[in-house]
């Protein structure tokens, strides 16, 4: 007889994730990812200016702004077919980057660490110790055993404190921790550290978007930076050097602590490459245009089918036609009225709320397929299907990473091992080394196209009396982000947002199909099921971002997570 | 001089919960502060919330708040009110922010000192740019709670004598509203 476990985050008015589990013998047999909240923001922008669009998107989602911004702006551009300047792909890049490094950095570190790292077992650790096994893993000169002390000397104050504060929630002492005292430690004070870093690569994206946590600077057609060298108030030499000291910082942080910490922990729980596979079709689009006109990428986009990496499917552009063409929505288990999957242009979003019931509708989230398919997107899609393309960057950090993981663990690391929970931590890490060493590239390119006495920004948007459609597309730092705007007479008709969550949340379809969240649970072991933390792992590497919500504050502490074994 | 941030959060899209950055607004369009003062839109953070609370001597937010009480009753929270909240099992980066942003940036000792959080019972939080008729009517009670803390910390403020722009895009019918004298 099977148990069922639910673990729900809950609040009334907050949008979350929802778990649902059956356990049998042990294991998982059968899985729900659903949404506790309607998602029907992108109704308010229909009948609004296309060019405002942006403004209103990046309310979305707390964590997610930039990309939203981006995604909108994009969408109407390629409805008017509008070329953006050098300049401004060059700065929107630039924003792009530091977010993504931003959000990697504070996913493994803040959100997902602590299901691998025992904080009990912190205070049993010799710093000395910590410092050697350090310094032979990476050069970082912040692996001293001061700051290995220092770290360890917190924990223990808030162990004798008796207030666990953050850590109250932590599943402590599990038996599927099995870290040793000293490499908790070391990923510990990296948690500390990581803080710090993720800030750096936050300024960049103020001082390039004027603000954050929402940027101010996009424009249909372009940037609002305006480009002056020799101006304090503009974009000048003094902010394009700032931009340059902290990406520095940020690059050596991700280089030299992230990727080393990711592929140490990998290599120290080798049975998780075996767990959470999951839907092996995989979708990424294009990222980071080289020109106007978006002809040309630094990452690049295609798609696979049922693992088949020989088979990659490649994308021109990131508009291409056969992404545009391929996805619709099906909402036979999403509480949306409607009787067949819908393209997003033709999307609709009428909700029809009857309560969770797993054979029937349970989640907000519509279920996004593409030619029919579930598609898992993320990092582990952008890295398989750059792999799979030989592209030389993709190819230069994977290997590395394969190195590092053998390395550390004695074990022989095959590309195929990144399809697992811990791949798609391994494949984050890989593509923020990507993006680091884009980073630099882009402020570079950005300089010398300055350099060249090139100050445009901007090109004006024009809006045809009529219908026109667009797509704006993001690979995010949690896969394929999709805008999808219809304008009439220069107004929005229709809108849709297809989320990177939605995609990897995504309930089952009218076929049945898992969502990539479900399928990736199947067959997990769990030690104590009334401790679910090795779903959380899963779920956690696929670094869900449902909220899109509301903040409201609870002083009550009655809406705690519960976790319930039925 | 005392670095001070006065901070509104929530989602400008969902009804009610717009109040935070609705306050914000308000207060900086009618009300100038001495240096090292910042009034600041900020959404709905996730654990950026930790960076936004670093380096201040004290902050003073203004979030909807889900209580028992009727919508628009304004009821203030110090920090120990906030840090007693258990955080919730993190299944994504927003599970509950500000509780989870305060505990952390307690253990990482970057926590201020002062925190008094405005909270205002909404309402509505259904899809939409607009405020209920019971929480516009406690923005004057927010206003007033917000400068007496700041009387309390010692900063000075003063009323404009011509209001700035609201600035308030989201809810084009309600960009001209002014304070009530």
């Amino acid at each position: 007889m099977a148990n069922r476990i639910t673990i729900d985050p809950i609040t009334r008015i907050e949008g979350h994730l929802r778990i649902d589990v059956e356990v049998d013998n042990n294991a998982v047999s059968n899985a729900w990812a659903s949404c506790t909240m309607w998602r029907g923001i992108e109704n308010i922008v229909r009948g609004r200016d296309p060019r405002d669009a942006w403004l209103f998107t990046q309310r979305f989602c707390g964590v997610c702004t930039t990309v939203h911004a981006m995604a909108s702006v994009r969408s109407v551009e390629d409805a008017l077919k509008l070329e953006v300047p050098l300049n401004a792909q060059y700065i929107r890049n630039l924003i792009l980057i530091a977010h993504a490094l931003h959000d990697h950095i504070v996913h493994f570190y803040q959100l997902s660490a602590l299901d691998w790292v025992d904080i009990l077992q912190i205070p049993k650790a010799d710093p000395v110790a910590t410092a050697k096994l350090a310094e032979s893993l990476s050069p970082w000169t912040r692996n001293s055993k001061t700051e290995f002390k220092a770290a360890q000397d917190r924990v223990k104050a808030v162990a004798a404190s008796g207030q666990l504060g953050i850590f109250m929630n932590g599943y402590w002492g599990h038996p599927a921790m099995h870290l040793s005292p000293e490499v908790n430690l070391l990923a510990f004070t990296h948690y500390i550290q990581a803080l710090e870093y993720q800030r750096k690569a936050l300024q960049v994206v103020g001082i390039l978007g004027g603000k954050t946590p929402h940027i101010q600077n996009l424009t249909v057609g372009g940037v609002a930076n305006a480009i002056d060298l020799d101006s304090t108030s503009a974009l000048d030499m003094d902010k394009l050097e700032m931009i340059r000291v902290l990406l520095d910082q940020v690059v050596r942080f991700v280089n030299e602590v992230y990727f080393v910490d990711v592929c140490a922990v990998a290599a120290l729980y080798p049975e998780w490459f075996k767990i959470g596979k999951g839907v092996n079709n995989y979708l990424a689009v294009p990222d980071l245009p080289l020109d106007s006109a978006g002809s040309a990428y630094d990452l690049p986009g295609g798609y696979i089918m049922n693992g088949n990496i020989a088979g990659v499917h490649s994308f021109k552009t990131a508009s291409d036609k056969d992404f545009r063409d391929g996805v619709s929505e099906d909402v036979a288990h999403a509480y949306y009225h409607g009787d067949k999957p819908l393209h997003p242009w033709k999307g609709v979003t009428d909700p029809d709320f009857t309560g969770w019931d797993g054979d029937q509708k349970y989640s907000w989230v519509k279920a996004p397929r593409f030619n029919g398919a579930p598609m898992q997107v993320g990092p582990l899609a952008q890295v398989l299907v750059g792999f799979a393309q030989g592209h030389p960057l993709t190819k230069k950090y994977a290997g590395k990473a394969i190195e590092t993981i053998g390395a550390v663990g004695h074990i022989q690391v095959t590309p195929g091992m990144l399809e697992s929970t811990l791949g798609r931590h391994g494949a984050r890490a890989i593509r923020a080394a990507m993006l680091a060493e884009l980073a630099q590239k882009h402020l570079q390119l950005l300089v010398d196209n300055i350099a060249k006495g090139d100050y445009s920004v901007h090109n004006q948007p024009v809006f045809p009396s009529g219908e026109v459609e667009g797509v704006g597309t993001h690979e995010a730092p949690r896969g394929t982000l999709s805008h999808w705007v219809v304008v009439k007479d220069g107004k929005i008709k229709n809108y849709q947002a297809v989320v990177p969550s939605t995609w990897n949340a995504s309930p089952r379809d009218a076929s049945g199909a898992h969502g990539p969240y479900e399928a990736s649970l199947l067959h997990t072991p769990l030690a104590r099921p009334e401790e679910p933390l090795e779903v959380l792992r899963t779920v956690h590497s696929f670094d869900p971002c449902m909220a899109c919500a509301c903040h409201t504050f609870d002083p009550s502490g009655r809406q705690i997570a519960k976790v319930k074994v039925l | 001089m005392k670095k001070v941030l006065i901070g509104g959060i929530g989602n400008v899209l969902l009804g009610d919960d717009g109040v935070g950055p609705y306050v914000a607004r308000l207060l900086a369009a009618h009300y100038e502060f001495e240096d090292g003062v910042e009034v600041a839109d900020l959404g709905t953070p996730a654990l950026d919330l930790i960076d936004q609370l670093t380096a201040n001597d004290a902050v003073i937010l203004i979030d909807s708040v889900s209580t028992d009480a009727d919508p628009g009753t304004v009821q203030l929270y110090r920090k120990e009110d906030i840090m007693r909240v258990r955080p919730a099992v993190r299944m994504d980066p927003h599970s509950p922010a500000l509780v989870d942003a305060m505990l952390s940036a307690e253990l990482f000792g970057v926590a201020p000192p002062d925190v008094l959080l405005v909270g205002i019972k909404g309402e509505s939080f259904e899809p939409g740019c607009s405020l209920s008729k019971p929480v516009k009517a406690s923005l004057d009670q927010v206003i007033a709670e917000i400068l007496s803390e700041l009387d309390r910390l010692g900063v000075k403020h003063h009323r404009r004598e011509n209001p700035e722009d609201l600035g308030i895009w989201w809810a084009t019918e309600e960009r001209r509203e002014s304070l009530p004298a």
